[in-house]
């Protein structure tokens, strides 16, 4: 069962989880904002249409009246219905109170209700609206005292009432571990792999890919460079963003890296936590998304593929966030000026998308009032959503307000959707897919020995260890609302610089001041402007790619990343052109 | 830098030329002055304003077949106001082509500022039929944007459809692209679009810049500030002194409340650090916080220390209006009072209490803790 039930000390209080229900039903498990909100939790993301209820059953120890709360957020607050509406049933019985509404995540008192402790209590979520109503958990007590709401109270609460003990009970030892399964991860993890490492690969998703996965659907761009066997197995097709093409590009990738017997595969575990002791990443402790199980990843080299960093972050590595002034790296491009390199520092970094589409159909097809969506949306028509829906603000951090972030994006796609629908054109049209994800472009960038820059790419400056390279053009995108206020807030532009073939050195491929951990992905080493080329998913796999064969050498010479660059680049760089082929296996030769 | 888009190449092959070759392309001398605002245009133009133009030596290369002039334009106290070029270019597609005849207007900055057509001249499609009003107002609305699809993609690839696969009978989405390109152009005028946005952007605005840059001083700093032209603005705003800042502080606070959203973070993130210390000059700002964009008033919210203390008192009755962040920086900021006034307080109550406020949340946890 996964049921995750939490008894107090006094035995008449228990916290279930929502997200480890027996059966979510229609609702999904949202694992995104755990970091915010401390929870993965459930969410009826059912597009305008409500989702099956989600159900399990819960054991009591003891009989009795039972106070009961949901942790919840009206995720729109306003002169309007609550979007995301939705109701409790116990024991069968629906409790009238509706719940998603109050403003912040919070708890919410339902009501109470009478349990038995002979049979199991059967609990139901049902969904009132279909419009992404969210639920953390559910709180039953004997005695009517309201769980705490502030974040770091709510954090000790649930500590005490969970009794978890500070570490995992399980301890796994790997050559590697790596964070993230997006394509940055997906590669390191094959590279690895290839070069006999026991690997460890830890993704918060059912599937792999991450931007490139069905779930988001982007497409991968830009060249293989040195990497295009092991590329070939998980990149993409080049469909429209958004398209369900992605599928078939899914099965690819997730059985290329399931082949691999030494790939330690962990779909839907996020990590929480790393530990480092002396400048070296001692352990990574990871929490499955739905059961709560945790586990313990031990290793002497780590590689943060999670895109936001999360690995360097906890272990202490240096990083950079936002906008560099135009002076830092002297990244000026008179062209676009303040738009592409910024006078001054800020945060206006290039925005997270969620893509989404819709179909026409052969009968007519109804879409709900979503008043509470047009602040955002206004006049905006639209039927389906490329690239450029795409959402940044100075005040926003596109990891600690990733949630917001959504949520804005969600008012975006389904507003703007609604107001199609007025058109009778669209009359038969029905929205079909919209991403529950944030599909995020920049976060933290981890810093390495070397920040790759703007002026890296424009000069098409060659290193000795430049193990990546790319030819597309650097791309950095802005917020059409800010040259123009009665542009909607959600849709970007790009820059485009076109580039020479420019080349990323290993240097920037490994943390500055954490000893054994490298990075692939988004959060390389580079600033804002340095992302805007790079940050495309065949560049970020080869980035993968590079440092999981650099991985391999440091286990063969026992040394740590910074070594490959200073003592042993020639075979680093020998092993790179030697895997570019398949090996003929002894038999043939 | 960019590059002179090798429009010529890409469109005139060699037997096209040959057809060409007796069209007289420079027979469009620019005219003396100009006494109107040119019909498309971006710029503010003064009633009475007469411009006489001023031989710059740039030569604008447009084709194989041609070279033209461009002029300056400069008003009756010689002070520089425009670029300007009098074109006939071929545009050629499927092997036909005709020209096309335009009178095109550059800012002082190089950046597109209008055109003008030529009575009994029109601009034609594909198909033969004339360019109509709503045409002519499209194509400017594509040249004023300097960012166009069309700068990034060759016309091949302009005309090329995307290639997409089916998933179980489920319809693939339309490529952004095409959306994109239809949107912008003139519809059946694609490769005068072409041509005409490359010629505005082309080689020619790093000449006009390069030639400007001999022509700016502080009355022209002053007039680029006085402009509603985004990218006058910032250009002043970039050249003033700290002085000049406290001197137009008045005009600067104006673009402020009125500008784009890029240039009021400009200003905010770049005023001179006496603004925040002089409660006089720092008002006008924070007068403008209910009407400006989310993302200036952040920029303005992280000045929330030197602000006097009834500017804060003040802000309190637009929490409404704030994004969840600002909000709390607003809050945090207020922990360094001992004592909230009573004006304040109230606001924050009334705040606090109303249910249908996203983020009234943090004034009522505020109000708990202290």
């Amino acid at each position: 069962m996964l049921l995750s039930i939490h008894l107090s000390v006094r035995a008449q209080d228990i916290l279930v989880e929502a997200e480890s229900f027996d059966n979510p039903g229609g609702w999904t498990v949202d694992p995104q904002f755990v970091e915010q909100m401390g929870s993965p939790y459930l969410m009826a993301h059912g597009m305008g249409n409500k989702v099956k209820n989600a159900s399990t059953e819960v054991k009591f120890e003891k009989p009795g009246q039972y106070h009961i709360w949901v942790r919840t957020m009206n995720w729109v607050p306003g002169n309007w219905e609550a979007p995301g509406k939705f109701q409790l049933k116990v024991n069968g019985t629906l409790i009238e109170k509706e719940l998603g509404l109050r403003s912040g995540w919070g708890w919410e008192y339902v009501g109470e209700a009478k349990i038995d402790d002979k049979n199991p209590t059967p609990l139901e979520l049902v969904d009132l609206t279909g419009f992404n109503g969210r639920c953390d958990a559910i709180y039953f007590s004997s005695e009517k005292t309201d769980p705490p709401s502030s974040p770091k109270k709510l954090a000790e609460w649930r500590t005490k009432i969970t009794a978890e003990p500070n570490a995992p009970k399980t301890n796994n030892e790997y050559d590697v571990v790596i964070v993230g399964g997006g394509i940055a991860g997906c590669a390191a993890a094959i590279a690895a792999a290839e070069q006999g490492m026991n690997v460890a690969l830890i993704h918060d998703r059912p599937v792999l890919g991450g931007n490139a996965s069905e779930e988001i659907r982007v497409h991968t761009l830009g060249i293989y460079g040195n990497f295009e066997r092991i590329l070939k197995k998980i990149d993409t097709e080049h469909y429209p963003n958004g398209s369900a093409d992605a599928k078939l590009d899914q099965e690819k990738r997730d059985n290329n890296v399931k082949s691999y017997n030494n790939i330690d595969l962990h779909l839907n575990w996020r990590a929480y936590d790393a530990i480092a002791e002396d400048n070296t990443i001692k352990y990574v402790d990871a929490r499955e998304t739905r059961t709560g199980e945790r586990k313990r990843f031990t290793a002497p080299y780590f590689i943060d593929s999670s895109g936001d960093g999360w690995i360097g972050f906890w272990a202490g590595a240096e990083f950079s966030y936002g906008r560099e002034s135009v002076d830092t790296y002297g990244e000026d491009w008179d062209e676009h000026g303040e738009l592409w390199s910024p006078k001054e520092a800020d945060n206006a970094v290039m925005g997270s998308s969620v893509l989404w589409g819709s179909r026409d159909t052969d009968t007519e097809q109804s879409f709900p009032d979503v008043t509470w969506a047009m602040p955002v949306a206004k006049e905006h028509i639209e039927i389906n959503g490329e690239w450029q829906w795409e959402f940044s603000r100075n005040d926003l951090n596109q990891i600690d307000d990733a949630e917001e972030i959504r949520d804005h994006m969600l008012r975006a796609i389904y507003g703007s959707f609604a107001n199609a629908k007025k058109d009778s054109v669209n009359k038969n049209r029905k929205l079909e897919w919209v991403s529950s994800l944030v599909g995020k472009r920049e976060s933290r960038r981890l810093t390495g020995d070397h920040i790759f820059t703007f002026n890296d790419a424009k000069e098409g400056r060659k290193f000795t260890d430049g193990v990546v390279i790319e030819t597309r053009a650097v791309d950095v995108h802005y917020q059409t609302v800010l040259e123009d206020e009665d542009n909607p807030d959600f849709i970007s532009e790009a820059l485009f610089y076109k580039t020479p073939e420019y080349y990323i050195p290993y240097r920037s491929l490994y943390s500055k001041n954490i000893d054994n951990l490298f990075m692939a992905g988004r959060n390389f080493s580079c600033s804002h402007a340095g992302l805007g080329g790079p940050r495309v998913m065949r560049t970020t796999g080869q980035m993968g790619a590079a440092v999981g064969f650099a991985a391999s050498l440091c286990k063969k010479y026992d040394v740590n990343p910074r070594d490959i660059y200073q003592n042993y680049l020639d075979p680093y760089l020998a092993l790179i052109e030697e895997q570019k082929y398949e090996k003929i296996p002894d038999t043939k030769q | 830098m960019k590059t002179l888009p090798k429009i010529g190449i890409i469109l005139v092959i060699s037997i096209i030329f040959l057809q060409l070759s007796s069209f007289n392309s420079s027979s469009y001398i620019p005219s003396n002055n100009l006494k109107e605002q040119p019909e498309f245009f971006v710029l503010e133009w003064e009633e009475g304003t007469i411009l006489n133009p001023k031989d710059t030596g740039i030569i604008f290369e447009v084709d194989s077949i041609g070279q033209h002039e461009v002029v300056l334009l400069v008003d009756k106290n010689d002070s520089p106001r425009l670029f300007a070029s009098d074109i006939s270019t071929p545009v050629c597609a499927d092997g036909e082509c005709k020209l096309m005849h335009i009178k095109l207007y550059w800012t002082l900055l190089g950046e597109y500022a209008g055109f003008d057509r030529y009575p009994g001249l029109p601009l034609t499609k594909h198909d033969h039929d004339l360019f109509v009003l709503e045409d002519y107002q499209k194509l400017h609305r594509l040249l004023t944007d300097d960012k166009s699809i069309l700068e990034r993609r060759t016309m091949g690839k302009l005309v090329e459809k995307p290639v997409m696969r089916e998933v179980n009978g489920v319809d693939a989405l339309s490529g952004a692209t095409v959306k994109e390109v239809k949107e912008s152009v003139v519809s059946g005028a694609l490769y005068s679009c072409y041509v005409a946005w490359h010629l505005v952007h082309g080689g020619i605005q790093d000449s006009i810049r390069e030639y400007s840059k001999s022509l700016v001083d502080d009355q022209l700093v002053i007039h680029m500030l006085n402009s509603n032209n985004k990218d006058y603005q910032l250009f002043a705003l970039n050249s003033l002194s700290k002085g000049q800042y406290e001197e137009n502080y008045q005009r600067i606070a104006e673009i402020f409340k009125t500008g784009i959203p890029m240039v009021r973070g400009f200003i905010i993130k770049n005023l001179p650090e006496s603004f925040w210390e002089t409660n006089e000059l720092q008002k006008p700002f924070w007068d403008a916080f209910s009407g400006i964009d989310l993302n200036s008033r952040s920029f303005l919210l992280e000045h929330l220390d030197s602000a006097p203390d009834t500017i804060i008192a003040e802000l309190s009755s637009n929490l409404g209006v704030m994004s969840k962040n600002q909000v709390k920086a607003y809050l945090a900021n207020l922990e360094k009072f001992e004592k909230i006034n009573p004006v304040l307080q109230h606001n924050l109550q009334n705040f606090a209490k109303s249910d249908n406020k996203a983020y009234s949340y943090l004034a009522h946890e505020f109000l708990e803790d202290r």
